[in-house]
């Protein structure tokens, strides 16, 4: 079940009446049910590996307890580092085995002997890396004796498999989850609406903007040796649409539908191509995972502390890390450490956190400069997407390469039968829609919101793309 | 609560609206369209008279040439659809007899297309806006799956195929924007050739029993149009060209015109002819069944 299916438009209002008219006597009730509705809602994916997620439940709530009640550092040690190697020894059996085993075998070619590993012929159980990294951080919190651990079995189970946030994000933390699991929670009309108003704007970024920009995105990195210039420019630009429609929607219809229960998420998304440099780029997407990532590697790690040698290190670790937790494929270490060097300059000239501050835009010197900022850093950002979206690095240099070498820049037409331009209009409007909305979660609360939602809903059965279903790409990781 | 309920009732209804509005939007649209599409064509035409219309695959749209039939007098149209089945082909021809049509006679291109009983999911698509106004189109699909979520269920039907008849398609029939679907009377020559050319590869193609044909055969029969079942051209390197003598066995009555036009200079692909090979053939068809008029 997904959150852009026919299945879960009749799962929801059933949770959501049962939720509120049936189990709302009291705390443990509705967290009964959401925790019923979580399990019955990851097994329509595949309930043979619902025994993972109960598994890693188990273990990290279990281990948790272990270190708090440890009275030496030394059990305290080693109860951690035997939950965190059991959690990423799933981790790494499901997501990575293959991948490493294969390149070592490559590897070894290489020197002339003939290898041929033994490879699991897995299914990645949907979320793995999600709530993994959960569990993480709930059991190294407990550690630093930042948090006490949870005793209530059914409070920390629905802590980690709350459907919004179970296949997909974003990444929570117990300081600010488990304390809401753990009342009772009232009807917040206010709070309601808002999370409906994000559902559809959710839907609007994936059904509309994502699935439309993968339409020609496909067309283009799948053909781009018969792709002319400007369409692979398009074709990197579309993308970036895609995959920001895609997550960012996907996390707007998380975030909406946990307020329906009456519970508020982590934002995960703070309108990334608005950002003027790539620091800037890192704290506004896939917000859970950057923090989650400075909390739990870079400043174990040493983080800013140090001289700049070290903080480069540190920084290319981050990068690299966090490319490789996309998926097991060098596309995605590539595409980190490109990231990794963009961020180089602003680190060793100290203005990685030169743009914090909010801004506006008007007619002067200053405007002009934030613009071309925001439109350089996307263009990075874009150029770094055509790693992602590869399926080999020989994919995205040959796309680059051609990229750069054809010198047509004449509007294609594709074996789909559409030009290479159709899409344009629809994600200038997009752009702009983002920009007049970027202080609030969504547009369409505020002014005339019937009209906006009127619009939304004409949009979403107008423009969508019904025929060619397309599953959340953040699934796969 | 009450207040939310009253809020999400309110959405409801509106989502619903939106739902009738579109539909009615997209259906007018398309009412008035007939420069577009063959079907359009086809829908929005009445009373006319011809001496031979050609029906089909693009192994039709591609292949029959119908101003070598006008030059010697025969009133003619190349209603061949690429990516369509016998089973479009069919409603085709009942769409003719619903729209008042006088034909005298019907080529249909039977060879490839009977390899399955299954139908075009593109082509289907081209018909669906005119499901409500059209008895015949109604009856045709009133046994597959999704019959009544088409037919009841407002804009279905443009979600359900958003890629042929979405907004896209409506925004460029809004505008009128032609294409050249009926430029020669439906014939589309295939100007460039492939080369070196893939071989068709036919080895796991079985004719079979076609209802779509039969149907045909069927309305021929009511409407007193002579039916000319044949097969076209296909290249020689093609392996399983014994496919073609297994239609024998099934219909004898099918002619075998595949190797009619031979010579790879004919050829676009290895399963299309080029302009010439199109030409070629028709005189050829022409020859076999008709005689100059003038």
């Amino acid at each position: 079940m997904f959150f852009n299916s026919f299945h879960f438009v009749i799962f929801l209002p059933i949770v959501f009446i049962l939720y509120w008219f049936v189990f709302n006597k009291s705390k443990n009730y509705q967290n009964y049910l959401l925790i019923i509705a979580s399990y019955y809602f990851y097994s329509c994916w595949n309930w043979r590996f619902l025994f993972l997620l109960v598994f890693s439940t188990l273990l990290d709530y279990f281990s948790a307890i272990q270190i708090e009640n440890s009275s030496n550092d030394r059990l305290r040690k080693m109860w951690l580092w035997l939950c965190i190697s059991i959690n990423l020894g799933f981790l790494g059996v499901f997501k990575y085995y293959n991948f490493f085993a294969s390149s070592f075998a490559e590897l070894l070619q290489s020197f002339g002997v003939t290898a041929s590993p033994i490879l699991l012929e897995l299914i990645l159980p949907i979320g793995i890396s999600f709530y993994t990294f959960h569990g993480l951080s709930y059991i190294i919190d407990i550690y630093y004796k930042r948090i006490k651990s949870e005793k209530n079995f059914i409070d920390y189970s629905l802590f980690v498999s709350y459907f919004p946030l179970l296949v997909a994000g974003p990444i929570e933390r117990a300081t600010h989850l488990l304390p809401q699991v753990k009342v009772k929670r009232e009807f917040n009309l206010e709070k309601a609406k808002e999370g409906i108003y994000q559902i559809i704007w959710g839907l609007v970024k994936k059904i509309v903007i994502a699935d439309s920009c993968a339409v020609y995105a496909n067309e283009i990195f799948n053909h781009y040796p018969t792709m002319n210039s400007l369409s692979l420019v398009l074709g990197a630009i579309y993308f970036a649409f895609q995959i920001y429609g895609d997550f960012s929607g996907y996390s707007d219809i998380a975030l909406g539908t946990s307020k329906l229960f009456g519970i508020d998420l982590l934002k995960n998304f703070n309108y990334p191509y608005f950002s003027r440099d790539i620091a800037e780029f890192w704290r506004r997407w896939h917000i859970s995972l950057s923090l989650w990532f400075r909390d739990y590697l870079y400043i174990p790690l040493g983080g800013s502390k140090g001289n700049k040698l070290f903080q480069i290190r540190n920084t290319f670790i981050i990068f690299l890390v966090s490319g490789f937790w996309h998926g097991a494929n060098f596309t995605y270490v590539a595409w980190g450490f490109i990231n990794a060097l963009y961020f180089l300059p602003l680190l060793v000239l100290n203005r990685n956190r030169k743009n914090v501050d909010d801004f506006s835009l008007g007619l002067n010197f200053e405007s002009i400069r934030t613009v071309i900022n925001i439109l350089m850093t996307f263009s990075i950002t874009c150029f770094a997407w055509i790693f992602f979206r590869s399926k080999t690095i020989h994919d995205a240099t040959g796309y680059i390469k051609r990229m750069f070498e054809n010198h047509d820049f004449s509007w294609q037409y594709f074996s789909i039968d559409r030009y290479s331009y159709e899409l344009i209009s629809l994600v200038v409007i997009f752009i702009f829609v983002e920009w007049n909305n970027r202080h609030k979660i969504e547009p369409i609360s505020g002014k005339y919101s019937w009209l906006k939602l009127a619009l939304c809903l004409a949009a979403i059965l107008a423009l969508g793309v019904f025929s060619d279903y397309k599953e959340f790409i953040y699934f796969q990781f | 609560m009450k207040k939310f309920i009253q809020f999400i009732g309110k959405i409801l209804v509106l989502f619903i609206l939106t739902l009738v509005l579109l539909d009615a939007l997209y259906t007018l649209v398309y009412k008035q369209s007939s420069e577009r599409t063959k079907i359009d064509y086809l829908y929005n035409s009445k009373d006319q008279n011809y001496d031979v219309v050609f029906l089909g695959s693009s192994r039709v749209n591609n292949h029959f040439v119908p101003q070598i039939f006008k030059d010697n007098g025969y009133k003619t149209f190349n209603f061949g659809l690429t990516r369509s089945r016998l089973e479009e082909s069919a409603l085709m021809l009942k769409l003719m007899v619903e729209r008042n049509y006088k034909i005298k006679n019907l080529i249909l291109q039977v060879d490839l297309n009977i390899n399955t009983n299954d139908h075009s999911e593109a082509i289907r698509s081209l018909f669906m806006p005119y499901i409500h106004q059209s008895e015949t189109i109604r009856n045709h699909y009133k046994n597959i799956d999704e019959y009544n979520e088409l037919l009841y269920i407002p804009f279905y039907r443009y979600m359900n195929y958003d890629a042929r008849i979405g907004f896209r398609e409506m925004y460029q029939t809004a505008i009128h924007k032609k294409t050249n679907a009926l430029d020669n009377d439906g014939f589309y020559p295939l100007m460039t050739d492939e080369r070196p050319m893939v071989a068709a590869d036919l080895s796991k193609y079985y004719p079979k029993r076609n209802k779509g044909y039969e149907e045909i055969k069927a309305i021929c029969k009511k409407n007193h149009i002579n039916l000319i079942a044949l097969t076209t051209p296909i290249c020689m390197e093609t392996i399983n060209r014994e496919y073609f003598d297994k239609i024998k066995l099934i219909y004898p009555e099918i002619r075998s015109f595949e190797n009619a036009v031979t010579d790879d200079k004919y050829f676009s692909t290895c399963g299309h002819m080029n302009k010439d090979g199109a030409i070629e053939f028709t005189k050829i068809v022409f020859k076999a069944y008709f005689k100059p008029k003038s």
